[in-house]
């Protein structure tokens, strides 16, 4: 039986690898986007007025309180009603990225304001200007706090990327899906799916661990 | 000690002149009408209680804190309060007053994620423009001055909490101000040392520097300082030469004042009057002996230069 389950792994590992390109493709592109978006409404939030911090802080409420399949349904199905049709490939990417914007202003946000207050008094008191406070002083000493929350949303990413099977894009999961019903054989598909989202994450968390590790010897 | 330090004098004799200046935090006034000039060259102390709002007065002299109103003129600019003055100061003036003044404040607040040398260089480089070597090389002959040549390329996390504040000392002296202002320097070191930070201010009293000094150190104040200014309720209650007001204080709320923060340090001199002299006497062998004890490190560190 052990030996029925490798073959079975060898036949569609190639295939599963393939999606599982699929799913890091789309994963880091969400990222990327949700990085630059996080960082833009962490500005916002902590802008100097009450208006954009209003809209900072409107963002990241509704969005949280949206289930991330809806905001992919919305950005691939709702949109393409009201005539914007974006390719599935995109929507996925739009959806994470717009989802997880939202995780990353907060977690920007706060490693900046955990940042002693001390520290930019002191950078004002020497003349700094608010640019330069923020990228010499504030910036390296929020990287630790920004750092490890981090590494939490992107494992997020990887796992919500699954969901992009409901919009017909051929990722990992949905291989993995097409591969149960040509072999009923469920429970050793779903399990070799399992095995590379866990090889996957294993990579991750070590080379992010390491990373965590280096700024934490440089910084202290 | 500070032998390089520079200090400017802009042509105004007055560098710094508060004119009934108020300050609330909310409902709650902190002082009111508090009007207190500062001559070039001048050390005024100021003294009072905790919460009286000496903190705040100087933190208003360097824009950290507004106030609602009245105005103040640092080093020939004029700050107005919020209520009078329709903008703020503008981006050039504030960072014109920030240039010329240091400030140095009760817990250090060095940058942790920098080396003792980076953080006397960091604002040389990035607000005058110095470039990085020369910032460098000043930052170490100013650490070198105040006897921290060893610990140029430590962290701060690795020093004692008076190399700390003597840094802290280094990094404002870099922007080579015409006037310091220290909010309680030494308020949140071990007893121990205090003298080796109240040493490094008083070569800079001897240097001429103009300074406005918050303190609780009532021995030092009465040493270095020309004028005492004591704070009680939210207003300047008492004001003049630092003798005349530490010996002999007119106002009853600065004689309670006195006398309590007296007896609280001498519970053996316990008399209304409070006798400074023989304090002082006390203070004297620590601070000798701190004076001692840098002398050694730099020569130490002269030695294994020469090595």
């Amino acid at each position: 039986m052990f030996a029925g389950i490798l073959t079975l792994w060898g036949q569609y590992f190639g295939n599963f690898l393939g999606g599982l390109g699929i799913s890091l493709e789309i994963t880091v592109a969400g990222l990327a986007f949700a990085l630059v978006a996080g960082a833009g409404f962490a500005a916002l939030r902590l802008a100097r007025f009450r208006v954009l911090r209003l809209i900072g802080t409107a963002y990241v409420e509704v969005v949280r309180a949206t289930p991330m399949l809806l905001v992919l349904y919305i950005m691939y199905f709702g949109l393409g009603q009201v005539g914007i049709k974006l390719p599935a490939y995109w929507a996925a990417v739009i959806a994470l990225g717009t989802f997880y914007a939202a995780q990353f202003t907060e977690i920007f946000r706060g490693g900046i304001q955990s940042v002693d207050r001390g520290q930019r008094e002191a950078a004002d008191a020497l003349g700094l200007s608010r640019w330069q406070r923020l990228r010499k002083v504030v910036l390296p000493q929020a990287v630790m706090t920004i750092l490890l929350p981090s590494t939490n949303a992107l494992a997020d990413i990887i796992k919500d990327s699954s969901l992009v099977i409901t919009i017909g894009l051929s990722d990992l999961m949905a291989r993995t899906y097409e591969a149960t019903s040509a072999t009923f054989e469920p429970m050793d598909m779903f399990l070799l799916a399992g095995v590379m989202y866990l090889v996957v994450y294993l990579l991750l968390s070590r080379v992010l661990g390491r990373l965590e590790l280096n700024v934490q010897r440089r910084h202290g | 000690m500070f032998s390089d330090v520079m200090v400017n004098s802009t042509p105004s004799d007055i560098a710094v002149d508060i004119r009934s200046v108020t300050k609330k935090f909310g409902e709650r006034t902190i002082f009111g009408d508090v009007s207190l000039q500062v001559r070039q060259g001048e050390v005024v102390a100021l003294i009072g209680p905790s919460g009286a709002g000496k903190s705040t007065l100087i933190r208003c002299v360097n824009c950290l804190t507004p106030f609602e109103s009245g105005s103040i003129m640092v080093l020939g600019h004029e700050l107005h309060g919020t209520n009078e003055a329709k903008r703020g100061p503008s981006r050039e003036m504030l960072k014109s007053i920030r240039t010329e003044t240091g400030m140095v404040f009760q817990s250090f607040n060095l940058f942790p994620h920098m080396s003792v040398v980076d953080n006397v260089a960091l604002a040389p480089v990035l607000v005058l423009g110095t470039s990085r070597e020369e910032a460098r090389e000043q930052a170490r002959e100013l650490l070198c001055s105040i006897g921290l040549s060893h610990r140029v390329d430590a962290y701060p996390r690795h020093l004692s909490g008076g190399e700390q504040q003597r840094v802290a000392i280094c990094r404002a002296l870099a922007m080579k101000p015409s006037l310091m202002l220290f909010d309680e320097p030494t308020s949140a070191l071990d007893p121990e040392l205090v003298g080796e930070v109240l040493g490094a201010i008083r070569a800079l009293v001897d240097r001429g520097m103009t300074m406005m000094l918050v303190t609780h150190e009532m021995m030092f104040a009465r040493d270095v300082a020309d004028t005492v200014a004591v704070m009680a309720d939210g207003a300047l209650v008492e004001i003049g030469p630092a003798r005349q007001v530490l010996d002999d204080p007119q106002t009853d709320r600065c004689k309670s004042f006195l006398s309590r923060v007296l007896q609280q340090k001498a519970p053996s001199a316990n008399t209304s009057a409070p006798s400074m002299g023989a304090q002082i006497a006390a203070d004297a062998p620590t601070q000798e002996h701190e004076q001692a004890r840098d002398t050694d490190r730099k020569r130490k560190h002269a030695e294994e230069v020469e090595r």
